[in-house]
């Protein structure tokens, strides 16, 4: 047991190098050795995939690189995270090599040589590397022709494939690190929230909070060792963050799509009271320009009328207990102002006239 | 080899004007045209990587000098490098280059610019949209983790978009705009045989819109069926229906493709064919009557080009079954009248004929067969019955259903030399050999028949029955004169059904099958089968 945990740990080492300029010393042998390596831990993963205790050793000392405080920069140099990368690590490792123009020519033409044999390599084209790497082309091509003939951005943000794809990999890591360590996650996102765009960030997270109960591509894998992983827990990880957030918080009740946040707050009960309080809040903000006749800000930051009552409305079109809250919140703020009727006093009162006749 | 080579110096030019008007392969044309060659071009980057791996990188320079435009511009086609095995023969193709020890800084930069070409195909994918990169970067995920996983949620939204058309009928905003549906059939045709494709193909297949044209484009309809043909791709029976119904010549490719299968193959046993035939899915499509007829259709001209062969007759017979079996799954209400499938015939003869022999008690079989031999006299003897078709389309009906033959021949050899043999049998097994004789002629093989039969009868009362003396019987005429050859068919297969079906037969069926060289008719075909499995 412990040698094999040595030999993973030596193999996440030749791994990191095979991104870097030091491969520029690495000769044919070097990478026939890498590969090797490669290979035996790929059978490691084929035989002892349903040996759940050696799989949570395995995986534990993989995960040891979560438990690390403060990385570098914005990107984890990552290897192998989990289990199941062990299954593909040669193809992990074979394109690595292949961009990395530092390695030599003598070294590239055996790696070459090794990945592409050429035809006559009867059978399971698929299991071979070489199948492999083939497979990957293909597949980016499919993308890309897709992209660029047939497919449009669905205008339902949290359908759209980009976002679903970045929101499962976004929760598929948060569970990774959440096993490694308590605090992980919630460390995770705050460092993802340092140093990568916002508003995609902000998106992808509004697009994870809405991915069904269950994953697909989880369940076949996990199911066998009896430890579903719900996209229910996940999401709580990240949900738990970001309401604990406060910056974030307000950051995407403020930036993202009235629609998208409307079904956030009907599927997540906690984020509807804090948008409603937000809101609310930034209500209170305008008053009343006489002259005009409409509800100002006095400050740049100030949300817009139009923004307030856009918002107010996309929520008043979800259903039942959402929609009841946010009127019954309305009502209360009018009353609390003086329960006016006239337009012009309460900003409430004017909100719930204009949800009336524009409903 | 020179002539290999100079074969391939002008495809080559062919090749490299032909990318160079496809570029990219964005416009539609382009589109259509790349489409159109892709079998061909793979074929020539086949024939390419044989004369390359030959060379070292610098022969290959000074034979191909323009090798690195045509490499560059087929890695920027993306329906090249999505079709089938393009993709890792461009790369073979890209290995040759590779020099193991440059010597100059030629040979360097060739090696540095082959780098970069593989690299773009293999590791450095973008998705072109730089948030999302930085994100997956982010999370330290490579393109070849997530790009999977990206595939199938795009071809899932597709699906659900392409299905949504039919809930959605009045709700013309959600509706995907034909040339959008259009283009993606475009898209599919080199990405049929991807698995991850398979929902797509499915959707696209099963798709229905409001347009009275077709929408799809009808190279994916053959792209599809070379696929499901090959056995490529997977798709269930709905999907092929579809197919085959919005595409004639899909369809007839199929039927052609089973035909092929079942010339090609040397013995073919019965069971065999019907397992050629099951995997075919046409005697499940055939439920549907427009497919039965084309199949029907195709099979007639088979058996009219080859004048009746054995193979194609067996083949139909088999159809038949599975086709009836198929009918018979999928409701016990018919959805459709017996009429549409068999509109030449008389209704209440194919009832008779769809019957299954082992659903009624062997001991009374006579009587479907009576009505059958009855109904048939009627129709082929009256003349002015112009309805029903000639003697030809009557016994093509029959012929579908070759057992009743069978089964005739069958009961008259269980009684051989009993009682007298029914007329309504010989009759039918005279019609069936040789449909097109007149009244006079069939008499008189009816005669022969009896006799042949009498014959046979008093041999298995003798002590010296013998392989020899079974041949004989068959052989020789009454008179002594060779028989027509219609007639010899009938006595062979009756001989057959003799060795089978009599009692004492079988123990001389290997001796006779040896001495026996000529060939046997067609429905003894699945007589031979029999005998051979019961004599072990």
């Amino acid at each position: 047991m412990d040698s094999l945990l040595q030999q993973l740990e030596r193999f996440s080492e030749v791994l990191a190098v095979s991104r870097t300029t030091h491969v520029s010393t690495w000769d044919a042998a070097t990478v026939r050795r890498a590969l090797q390596w490669a290979r035996y831990l790929r059978h490691v993963h084929r035989r002892f995939g349903r040996h759940a205790r050696i799989r949570k050793a395995l995986e534990r000392r993989l995960q040891n690189q979560w438990k690390q405080e403060g990385g570098s920069g914005p990107a984890p140099a990552l290897g192998l995270t989990n289990f199941q990368a062990l299954g593909h690590c040669d193809l992990l490792l074979s394109l690595r090599l292949l961009a990395n123009r530092a390695l030599g020519d003598a070294a590239f033409h055996y790696l070459l040589q090794e990945l592409f044999p050429g035809p006559g390599v009867p059978g399971a084209e698929e299991g071979t590397l070489q199948g492999s790497l083939a497979l990957l082309a293909r597949r980016r091509a499919a993308v890309h022709m897709l992209r660029s003939s047939a497919y449009r951005e669905n205008p339902v943000l949290q359908e759209d494939s980009l976002m679903k794809t970045q929101a499962e990999l976004l929760l598929e890591r948060l569970q990774e690190v959440g096993e490694a360590h308590a605090e992980g996650p919630g460390r995770f996102l705050s460092r993802l929230w340092e140093h990568l765009p916002h508003n995609n960030f902000l998106k992808v997270t509004a697009a994870a909070l809405l991915l069904p109960p269950s994953s697909p591509r989880h369940q076949e894998e996990e199911s066998e060792l009896g430890n579903p992983r719900r996209a229910g827990e996940r999401g709580r990880e990240l949900l738990h963050w970001l309401l604990g957030k406060s910056e974030v918080i307000v950051a995407f009740c403020r930036n993202l799509p009235a629609g998208l946040l409307t079904s956030v707050a009907g599927r997540h009960p906690e984020v509807s009271r804090v948008y409603l309080g937000l809101l609310t809040d930034w209500g209170r903000h305008l008053h009343y320009d006489l002259q005009k006749g409409i509800w100002i800000g006095t400050e740049s930051q100030d949300v817009p009328w139009e923004e307030l009552y856009g918002r107010f409305q996309s929520l008043c079109q979800a259903p039942p207990p959402l929609k009841d809250e946010v009127l019954t919140t309305l009502k209360s703020c009018k009353a609390q102002d003086g329960d006016f009727e006239v337009p012009g006093l309460s900003i409430w009162t004017d909100l719930l006239l204009a949800l009336e006749s524009g409903a | 080899m020179a002539q290999d080579s100079v074969g391939l110096s002008s495809d080559y030019q062919f090749w490299i004007q032909k990318l160079s008007v496809w570029k990219q392969a964005s416009t539609l044309e382009t589109q259509q045209d790349t489409c159109l060659y892709l079998p061909q071009f793979q074929e020539f980057l086949r024939q390419m990587y044989e004369a390359l791996k030959e060379m070292d990188s610098n022969t290959v320079i000074e034979r191909f000098p323009t090798i690195g435009q045509l490499l560059a511009k087929t890695c920027r086609n993306p329906f090249i490098l999505a079709y089938d095995e393009s993709q890792k023969i461009l790369i073979w193709c890209l290995c040759c280059l590779i020099n193991k020890d440059p010597q100059n800084s030629g040979e360097s930069q060739l090696n540095s610019w082959t780098r970069g070409l593989l690299s773009r195909i293999l590791a450095a994918f973008r998705s072109d949209i730089k948030e999302v990169d930085l994100f997956t970067q982010g999370l330290g995920y490579a393109p070849a983790d997530y790009y999977p996983g990206l595939l199938k949620n795009m071809v899932l939204s597709l699906v659900s978009e392409l299905r949504e058309n039919h809930l959605n009928g009045f709700n013309t905003q959600s509706r995907m705009a034909p040339e959008r549906v259009r283009s993606l059939s475009r898209v599919c045709v080199p990405l049929v045989t991807l698995p991850d494709f398979e929902p797509l193909v499915e959707a696209l297949l099963t798709y229905h819109g409001q347009e009275p044209q077709e929408v799809l484009w009808p190279e994916f309809f053959g792209a599809v069926n070379e696929a499901f043909l090959l056995k490529k791709i997977c798709l269930p029976v709905s999907a092929v229906l579809c197919l085959w119904l919005r595409h004639l010549p899909s369809l007839e490719k199929a039927v052609l493709h089973l035909f092929e299968k079942l010339v090609s193959s040397e013995r073919n046993c019965l069971r065999r064919i019907e397992c050629f035939m099951k995997d075919s899915l046409l005697p499940e499509a055939a439920c549907h009557p427009a497919i039965f007829r084309v199949v029907d259709e195709m099979f007639r001209y088979a058996l009219l080009e080859t004048e009746g062969a054995p193979e194609v007759l067996a083949a139909m017979q088999v159809f038949t079954r599975c086709f009836v079996e198929a009918l018979e799954k999928e409701n016990q209400q018919p959805k459709f009248a017996l009429k549409t499938y068999f509109p030449y015939a008389s209704p209440s003869l194919v009832m008779v004929l769809l019957q299954r022999p082992k659903d009624i008690p062997q001991g009374l079989w006579h009587r479907p067969l009576k009505r059958i031999s009855e109904m048939l006299k009627e129709i082929v003897e009256d003349e002015t019955q112009g309805s029903s078709g000639g003697p030809f389309e009557n016994w093509f009906l029959l012929a579908h259903f070759g057992g009743w033959a069978d089964i005739a021949a069958e009961q008259l050899l269980t009684s051989v030399g009993d009682a007298e043999p029914p007329e309504a049998l010989l009759w039918l097994l005279a019609f069936s050999s040789s449909p097109g004789d007149g009244p006079q002629q069939r008499a008189q093989t009816m005669v022969e028949v009896k006799a042949v039969l009498s014959h046979l009868g008093r041999l298995l009362r003798s002590p010296t029955l013998s392989a020899g003396n079974l041949l004989a019987a068959a052989e020789e005429s009454r008179e002594g004169d060779p028989r027509p050859p219609a007639c010899q068919q009938l006595t062979r297969r009756l001989l057959l059904n003799f060795l089978l079906w009599a009692p004492g037969g079988r123990a001389m069926a290997r001796d006779v099958i040896t001495l026996v060289s000529l060939p046997f008719p067609a429905s003894c075909l699945s007589l031979t089968a029999q005998v051979e499995d019961g004599a072990d």
